[in-house]
């Protein structure tokens, strides 16, 4: 019998975790204007260790409850996710993907390039577009750091779920303890 | 099987299939999926600002009794105060039916109070909203104004079964038409400077040469009622400086803003009792 795989469910479920707990961290920093913004690292862990499909199962999952939440066209971050998911993919095999280290700058690398990505779709609506790019960096550059931060725990997390299931991240072969 | 160089492009082909599939997928569809994740999640953000809720609830025990009796003191004196406004109000409301029917000029809109509490706040530098833990479950409506006791706070954008989103009179996406108080010549407010660790302002456009406004000399902003959609004379900020527009024609300035728009608890939302008109 055909034993059934849930590593795109388990990746789902952990970003969904994360993006609740940084919309949490968001609502308590909004009266110094401040705002996180950890989409790179949402993508990182399907992209770097699950295979090709059910990464891109839980990246497409993942970025439609990021869409649902936010003011962009639904789709948004569909394609910017994806966009990334892919990239990385192409490239994984030449890079120590199983590394933390790797995981994180891959994090950091993502999130950069989805804030300038969402940025220049975004900042047009603004009075003084200087203005936003002066806060937008500052924000960029506490997600940054928060990125820094939560990342280790979070691909641990991941990691620790796969082994909870007992099913490897990749082939998605039965893992026995 | 697939040609190696091929299999390098796989997933860059997989990406554009379902883009293209995305083009494709039908209006109704991406709406329904887009309702379909929000109240997925919808229920975690609720339950974190109930449990805040609670949290609070249970802080508040802690008091002891003779500080709930100065803050009793306090409500009976605030209670006693409203009361008198309220027959104020209820005078002036009358005057002003008087004045409608005798001049035969429409009535005023007129509002229901629906207060609701704030369950989620999400301002960045693209976008300033909140969450209220009210939806179309209280007839909430969208572009209904959203006020607390400092004046405006934004509009109902998006209205979910047991949630609305608020845009916030901060966010870029937020423009109103306002007067200075005491003029009525109409002038262009929106919302958007937001720096870092600063209160939150806006901008001002289409102000007349003759207002002039300085940071000691600020000028009240208020809503205008034109457009229909806020009544008029609610507070939105302060102009705090002007400066001739690019074609000279006009002035444009910026508004600071209420500095406990960034730590709301509560708001109310006006829902208008007969949209039709």
């Amino acid at each position: 019998m055909r034993r059934y795989d849930p590593r795109w469910l388990i990746v789902t479920l952990a970003n969904l975790l994360l993006w609740w707990l940084t919309g949490l961290a968001n609502h308590y920093v909004a009266d110094f204007a401040m705002h996180f913004y950890l989409g790179g690292l949402l993508v990182a862990y399907g992209a770097l260790r699950l295979d090709p499909r059910q990464g891109l199962i839980a990246t497409v999952l993942t970025a439609l409850l990021v869409d649902a939440l936010e003011p962009v066209p639904f789709g948004t971050s569909l394609v910017l996710f994806s966009l990334v998911h892919v990239t990385v993919l192409y490239g994984r095999q030449r890079f120590p993907r199983e590394g933390a280290i790797f995981g994180i700058v891959v994090a950091l690398l993502a999130n950069l390039f989805l804030v300038i990505a969402l940025s220049f779709l975004l900042v047009g609506a603004n009075p003084r577009p200087a203005s936003a790019w002066l806060r937008i960096f500052a924000d960029l550059f506490f997600s940054q750091i928060a990125i820094l931060i939560v990342a280790p725990w979070f691909l641990a997390l991941q990691d620790r779920a796969m082994e909870l299931a007992e099913i490897h991240p990749e082939t998605g072969r039965p893992v026995v303890r | 099987m697939f040609p190696k160089r091929f299999d390098q492009a796989r997933p860059f082909v997989t990406l554009g299939l379902i883009l293209l599939a995305w083009i494709f997928l039908p209006l109704g569809v991406k709406t329904f999926s887009r309702a379909t994740f929000f109240e997925i999640q919808a229920p975690l953000t609720v339950a974190d600002s109930i449990v805040r809720d609670l949290q609070t609830f249970w802080s508040n025990r802690l008091h002891s009794k003779d500080e709930l009796l100065k803050a009793g003191q306090q409500v009976a004196g605030l209670i006693a105060r409203y009361e008198y406004a309220n027959q104020s109000n209820a005078h002036l409301e009358a005057e002003i039916l008087r004045l409608e029917n005798l001049l035969k000029i429409p009535s005023m809109p007129d509002f229901r109070f629906e207060p609701a509490r704030v369950a989620r706040r999400d301002f960045s530098g693209w976008w300033q909203r909140m969450v209220i833990r009210k939806g179309s479950n209280y007839g909430i409506t969208v572009g209904a104004p959203v006020v607390f006791a400092g004046g405006v706070v934004g509009r109902i954008t998006e209205v979910h079964r047991y949630t609305s989103v608020v845009d916030l009179l901060t966010s870029p996406t937020l423009r109103l038409a306002a007067t200075v108080e005491g003029d009525t010549r109409p002038i262009s407010y929106q919302g958007g400077l937001n720096n870092s660790f600063t209160s939150p302002r806006g901008t001002v456009d289409y102000v007349p040469l003759d207002v002039y406004a300085t940071t000691s000399a600020s000028k009240h902003l208020v809503t205008s009622g034109l457009g229909g959609v806020f009544p008029p004379g609610l507070t939105i900020g302060d102009i705090t400086s002007l400066e001739p527009s690019a074609d000279g024609m006009f002035k444009s300035g910026e508004v600071q803003l209420d500095q406990r728009l960034g730590t709301l608890t509560e708001v109310t939302v006006l829902i208008p009792l007969n949209p039709e008109e």
